[in-house]
């Protein structure tokens, strides 16, 4: 109980003193969010590991030579670093999608992202499985909001600063990028709970 | 003076990005407004689905980069 009082901040100041259970803390504490994130867009697992891999290799050696400077911003800024890795993975790859409209209805359902993997063919399909897919077949700029909202729990305004855009694009982006899930949802008849109205 | 909430409204209240002051008056809106309720709640159920998707990385990979870390701290000069 009391662990999860301290902060990123106080963690990672501890860190850089030498402290490694202090790192192994900070890997516990946000390695699903950030290895999410990766997978949502690389949507294969051993890629994904190799990428967490690489993320927290880049987050050890910039804390280490005393670079950080985040200040209590650790996961904003780990998922950055991974977001980033997986771009670019993509763009070695030259699998990276060329058309990218702000609207991103006409090409969410056009979009030829990447070869399915063996992986992804096996997978099954329930509705977070089926969820996951959709969220990897989103347009980049909405998928970006969408990742940085959830698994770096970043504000949109934060987003926005993030990827140079107003805080109305960012969260149209959102909008977009929900509306297109709740209509791929409904397409492959897939429910979700509904009760959900506010007491 | 009635303020008029648009979608984006909406999903800073979802995301509890909106001020207390608010939360009072789309609450309001989302009572009145059924086009906006029905948004609503389909972008909070969308929402609570995706907060629910969540993968492990393997213990192995764990490993690896905690031994990275201290083998970091072993090497420096």
């Amino acid at each position: 109980m009391e662990k999860s009082l301290v902060s990123d901040g106080a963690l990672v100041s501890l860190y850089q003193n030498g402290n490694e259970k202090a790192f192994e803390l900070l890997v516990k504490r946000h390695k699903s969010k950030v290895y999410t994130a990766i997978y949502l867009i690389v949507k294969d697992s051993y890629i994904a590991e190799d990428l967490l891999q690489d993320t927290f290799i880049k987050a050890i050696t910039t804390i280490k030579t005393n670079r950080y400077n985040e200040e209590g911003k650790f996961l904003p800024w780990i998922v950055r670093i991974a977001h980033n890795l997986a771009i670019d993975y993509f763009r070695k790859e030259k699998r990276y999608p060329t058309v990218i409209l702000e609207d991103g209805s006409n090409v969410f359902n056009t979009l030829n992202f990447s070869e399915d993997s063996v992986e992804s063919v096996q997978i099954k399909m329930e509705t977070h499985e089926k969820l996951k897919e959709m969220i990897q077949k989103l347009p980049e700029q909405q998928k970006e909001v969408l990742l940085m909202r959830h698994y770096a729990d970043m504000s949109f305004q934060e987003i926005a600063e993030a990827t140079g855009v107003s805080i109305n694009t960012a969260l149209g982006r959102m909008r977009y990028a929900l509306i297109n899930l709740r209509k791929q949802m409904t397409k492959y008849n897939i429910n979700y709970d509904q009760n959900i109205y506010p007491k | 003076m009635i303020k008029t909430f648009t979608p984006n409204d909406v999903i800073r209240y979802v995301y509890k990005e909106t001020s207390a002051e608010e939360n009072k008056l789309i609450a309001y809106t989302l009572l009145t407004d059924t086009d906006l309720r029905t948004f609503y709640e389909e972008i909070l159920g969308i929402k609570q689905e995706i907060s629910k998707i969540m993968r492990e990385p393997s213990d192995k990979v764990l490993g690896q980069i905690l031994t990275y870390s201290r083998e970091f701290q072993t090497n420096r000069p």
